[in-house]
Formats: C-alpha cells, structure tokens, sequence
C-alpha cells in the first residue's frame, strides 16, 4: 500500500475555444461499495474523463505467506482459504498439489474426481457472486438476490461434505478428508439439474438482453489480446479478449487429464465478453460436474501420509485454474516441518493491473463497469 | 458411502510424468535456441512436477527475457518469487508461453547485501507490480523500474518482512494492556466515566482519532505516550504500573469529582 501517491501537479487544460479546465484528483475508495473489497482508486479527471487512474491496494495484506512459512504445511491449507476467499477449495487444491508435486505423490483417481467435482461447484458460486455483484454495480438488484439464493445450495452442499461453509479445510495433501455423506450426491444432482434448467435461463434473461446492462456493457473497457498477455491476464478476462487458454486444458491437472474442458472464448474484449465468458462457463461447469459424478471411480479417497508432513527438499510450482484465473503455489521444501517459502501468484493481482490502461478515456461512469467486469477479489490481491 | 462407482476403470490415474515427457522433450529442444542468443550454455535443470528450470545471471537477465519472448515464444511473465536462501537473495521467474503451453522457471541470485536485478518492465509489461511486489516484500532493488515504490505495504513500514532475518514478534515487548476494567469499578462505572472524561480532554471532540470511552486500549507507557490514549494514573497503579509523572500534561489529568 503506497499511501504517496506521486501526482503531477493539477495541470491546466486548453480546448480549442480557448477555455481552460482544470484536471480533478478524486479519490474512490477504500471504503466504497462498488469496489468489492478494500480498494482505493487514485482518479484524475479532466471533466468527466479519466485521464489517469491509480490502485492503492494492501488494506487487506495479512502477510499470508510470512504466515506459511511459520506454520506447519498443513495449516497453509486452512489458511489459504482466506486468500481468494470466493473459491477457497480451488486454493486448497492448489497448496496440497505443491506439496504433492513436492513429494512425488499422487491422490487417489476417487479423490481426484471429488476435487474436480467440488472446483467446478466452487468455480460457479464464484462466477455467481461475480455476475450477482456486477449485475448490482450496474444498477440491477435482483441477479444479486438470485445469484447468492443459488450458491447457497452451494454452501450447504460444501457444509455436509466438509463441516464449514466458507472455509472448508477439505483438501490434504494425499488426498480429500472426508467421503460424500449419505443422499450428497442426490442432492448435487438435483442442485445441478435445477440451476441448468431454472437459474441459467432466468439469470441469462434478466441480464443478457437487458437494454441498460448491454449499452453500459458493450464496448466499453476493451483489453486487446495481446495486451492482456503481457499484462498476465488470465481466466475469463484473457479468454474474453479471444486468447484460447485455459489450464485446465494447456496444463491440466487432477482428474482434468481424464475430462476434457472446453474452454469458453469470446472474441469482443469488452466488459460484455468478459459477463458472457462467466455465464458460459457456469454451463460448461455444470457439464464438468455431471462428468465427474458419472465416471467417479470408487477406492480410497486419500494416501496414507504422515502427519507430520516432511516433504524432501525440492521445489514446485503447481498452477490450477480458479474461478479468476491462474493461481499458482510457487514452494520450495528444505525438507523439515514448514515451507521455506509458499508464493501464492494470485490472479487478481495481475487482472487488477491492466486496470489504468482500460480506465484511460473512459467516462468516470464507465469506471465502475470495468472495474466490476474484471471481477478482483481483494482478498485474493492483497493476500 | 453413498455412491457405487458407476462405471468401471483403473484406481490409478495415468501417471504425470509420461504426460509431461513430450512436453519437455519440446521444451528443452526449443532451449538450445537459447543457448545461441545468450552466447554460452545456460544450465538447464528438470524440476518436480514437469518444470523446466534454467538460471541466469543478474546482468544478463533483460537480454535472457527478450530472447525467451521474442525468440521462444513465452509471450507472459505469470510470477515473480522472492526467495530468501540466507547466502543469497533469489529471484524466480516463471514465463508461459501461451500457444506452446509450457512453462519455464528462471532463477537469478544476487548477494543479500547488495541485491540488484535489472528490471523486466520493458519486456513484459506484468513485470511491473510483480517486480514492485518483490522489492516490498524481500527488499530486491530492481534497476531501471519506472516506479518502484511499495506495493502491498505501508510506505512507512521498516524492513521487509518475508527476509528470514525479519522478527516477527516485535522486539520491545510491550507490558500488558492497562485498561482493562476491574470488575468492581466496571460495575459501578467509575473507570468509564474517569476514562471517558480523560480521552475527550486529551483529544478533543473528533479532533484526532476518536477512542470510544469504555473501548479496551493499550495502556504501556510507551502506547500511552505516542497516542495519547488517557488513562487516569490511578488506574494504572491498580494494576501495579507506574507512569512517570513528567510524561503526563497536568491539564489532562483526571480530575476528582
């Protein structure tokens, strides 16, 4: 958090008319509602123009990865639930599978196909919170209520499989803790078949031919492709701007070399593409689901590992694909009962980075449906 | 259990390293191209889990990403990772080449106490808050960075934290917070109405932060002195403090009633 920010003195405009303006410092946040988190933003106007914009993030730095490194590794993967804390098992899966890359393990093929299973419910309650709070950013209230009354399903489905709404400490290295209980998979069928046939529909309609959410949307806040890739964009954002590249298809992982994603690309690049990429996904997720339910294998859902892990010395860098983009556990092992260092690459972090360049030009109205349409997770930027 | 495996098929997954032979194959074919550019052999090491891992040096790094970038085809720098291995201070590198996808790990060590890395900004345009992040976090001084100023961390914040020499417990243990209320005055509300009274006089109505009255605060001379958080001096002696009488201003001092 850089409290300086280092501003050119309020310059003096000229148009043509010879009518002289003068440039405006506003500042957006931390506190405000539409910035999803503790988010400030450093605007300088010219009128209604943005002319500059600049992020001031860290109000929510925990100093997770000094914590890592302080603690056993298996309290990381409790504690890397906070991180991004919208789709906290996709980040267990990731800590857990540094730590098996580490020690050259493997989950069993069962406990494989339940973290498929519970990412891609973890990736739609992601997607829905997005869409729910972009939807409210824009002036819409009701996807807000629809999107949240969904992923409550979610949460009561995650809270009989691992005991905790919100934080779930489900993953281990070696495998999963806990098998499905009885009637789960009954319910997850029902909750899928539901939201396929009512909630994707409804929310598709509400929003998608909405006349107001498309002029405030469409072509607004356009990332050109090869920008976003030397910006380090990933997720829906990079393949909004028609960059087909999803890690669960160009690294996969898990049980993901055994089902095959097909990774949902638009081609336009705006805030538009960016909603519609997370719309399609949450059907392609549902399809994911429905996959891994069908061809879960039975067996054991974990490897006998100790409990006092020690991995050898090593080091691995384990990317998995989340609800935002890449998240990858960069950890280096000098072989006793902590990590010598966990990096958590977080894909916030990178996505919120672009933001000054989409900001430049742009109405101060526009400001709002960019910054809700890159979908950030301030957790997940500030760790 | 609830569900019986509906259909058949092998416990173990096909393994991940037949999966990532090719790849590296691929990948380490493409490196020697590297070696050409770079004019001498890069070491090259096959990391856990598919990774290929090469290791550069600090002065050689901007030419090492230009050539990875435009001749290799990594076209985005995804991490930056500070580490701290005592004798050295390292930086680690991941590139990713979108339309390959492969991923490269590159490793640059530089001395602790004078550690430089040649900024990649000008290469990849993410190198930015990357490289500013690492410089906040482990204290690299990144050469020819447009703004490397702290990232995550308040500007006035001492030392940088995820150095293993940063203590995380404070050095100056502070004594125990003061203000916790006896029970006995809690009851009858004498320490709140003393406290309250204190703290309004000391700062003023919103004048600086406001205390809530009754709000638990630390209470330690060396708290007390920087924040002005007023504490009547007798409240302090119940719990077997002393406060020089010189640190306090005589005006503030609680009055009887």
């Amino acid at each position: 958090m850089a409290t300086h920010i280092p501003t050119e003195a309020a310059g003096f405009i000229e148009d043509a008319s010879g009518l002289r303006s003068e440039e405006m410092i506003l500042n957006m946040g931390p506190q405000h509602p539409s910035t999803s988190g503790v988010l400030r933003l450093v605007l300088t106007l010219d009128g209604e123009t943005v002319i500059n914009c600049t992020p001031v993030i860290g109000y929510l730095h925990r100093g997770m990865e000094k914590i890592f490194e302080n603690r056993p590794y298996i309290h990381g993967a409790r504690y890397i639930d906070n991180a991004d804390y919208l789709n906290p098992m996709i980040n267990e899966t990731a800590y857990v599978g540094a730590i098996e890359a580490i020690m050259g393990i493997e989950a069993p093929r069962r406990a494989q196909y339940i973290r498929l299973l519970v990412s891609e419910l973890a990736r739609i309650a992601s997607h829905l919170v997005a869409i729910g709070t972009y939807g409210l950013d824009l002036g819409a209230f009701t996807p807000i209520l629809w999107c949240f009354r969904d992923r409550e399903g979610i949460m009561d489905m995650f809270e009989s499989l691992s005991g905790h709404r919100f934080t779930h400490n489900y993953m281990r290295p070696g495998g999963v803790v806990h098998d499905f209980p009885r009637g789960w998979i009954q319910q997850c069928e029902a909750w899928l078949n539901n939201f396929e046939k009512v909630s994707i529909p409804e929310l598709d309609e509400l929003l998608t031919g909405n006349e107001i959410f498309d002029a405030r949307t469409q072509g607004v806040g356009y990332i050109d492709p090869q920008q976003a890739v030397a910006y380090g964009l990933t997720g829906p954002n990079l393949r909004a701007s028609g960059v087909n590249f999803d890690l669960r298809v160009a690294r996969p992982y898990g049980a993901y070399r055994e089902v095959a994603v097909r990774p949902q690309v638009r081609q336009e690049g705006d805030c538009f593409a960016r909603y519609q990429v997370r719309l399609q996904e949450m059907s392609e997720s549902v399809r994911l689901c429905r996959v891994a339910l069908d061809k879960m294998p039975g067996g054991s859902i974990s490897q006998r590992v100790p409990v006092a892990l020690r991995p050898p010395r090593g080091e691995a860098y384990y990317a998995v694909e989340t609800g935002r983009g890449e998240l990858g556990i960069y950890m280096i092992s000098d072989g006793s009962e902590y990590p010598w260092r966990a990096k958590y690459r977080s894909a916030s972090f990178l996505n919120l980075q672009i933001l000054p360049e989409l900001m430049r030009g742009h109405k101060i109205g526009d400001v709002i449906a960019i910054l809700g349409s890159i979908d950030i997770d301030l957790g997940d930027v500030d760790r | 259990m609830d569900i019986a495996p509906r259909s058949g098929g092998a416990v173990e997954a096909p393994s991940l390293l037949a999966y990532d032979r090719d790849h590296i194959n691929e990948l380490l074919t493409a490196l020697a191209r590297l070696d050409q550019q770079m004019g001498q052999p890069v070491p090259k090491r096959h990391l856990n889990a598919g990774i290929v891992g090469i290791e550069i040096a600090p002065e050689m790094v901007v030419e090492a990403g230009r050539a990875l970038r435009d001749s290799l085809g990594f076209e985005m720098l995804t991490c930056i990772s500070g580490v701290d291995m005592i004798e050295q201070l390292e930086a680690v590198y991941h590139f990713r080449s979108i339309s390959h996808f492969w991923l490269l790990q590159m490793r640059v060590k530089t001395p602790t106490s004078d550690a430089r890395i040649p900024s990649l900004v000008g290469v990849y345009s993410s190198a930015n808050w990357l490289e500013r992040e690492t410089y906040d976090l482990y204290g690299i001084q990144f050469i020819g960075h447009p703004d490397l100023r702290r990232m995550l961390l308040d500007d006035e914040f001492e030392g940088h934290p995820l150095l293993k020499s940063f203590r995380t417990t404070p050095s100056v243990v502070h004594d125990r917070a003061t203000t916790q209320v006896d029970p006995i005055r809690a009851i009858s509300g004498e320490q709140q109405r003393k406290q309250e009274r204190t703290v309004l006089k000391r700062l003023g109505q919103g004048q600086q932060e406001r205390i809530h009255p009754g709000m638990t605060t630390f209470g330690s001379e060396a708290v007390f002195l920087e924040t002005g958080q007023g504490v009547g001096t007798d409240a302090n002696a119940m719990h077997g403090y002393t406060i020089d009488e010189q640190y306090l201003d005589p005006a503030s001092k609680p009055q009887e009633e």
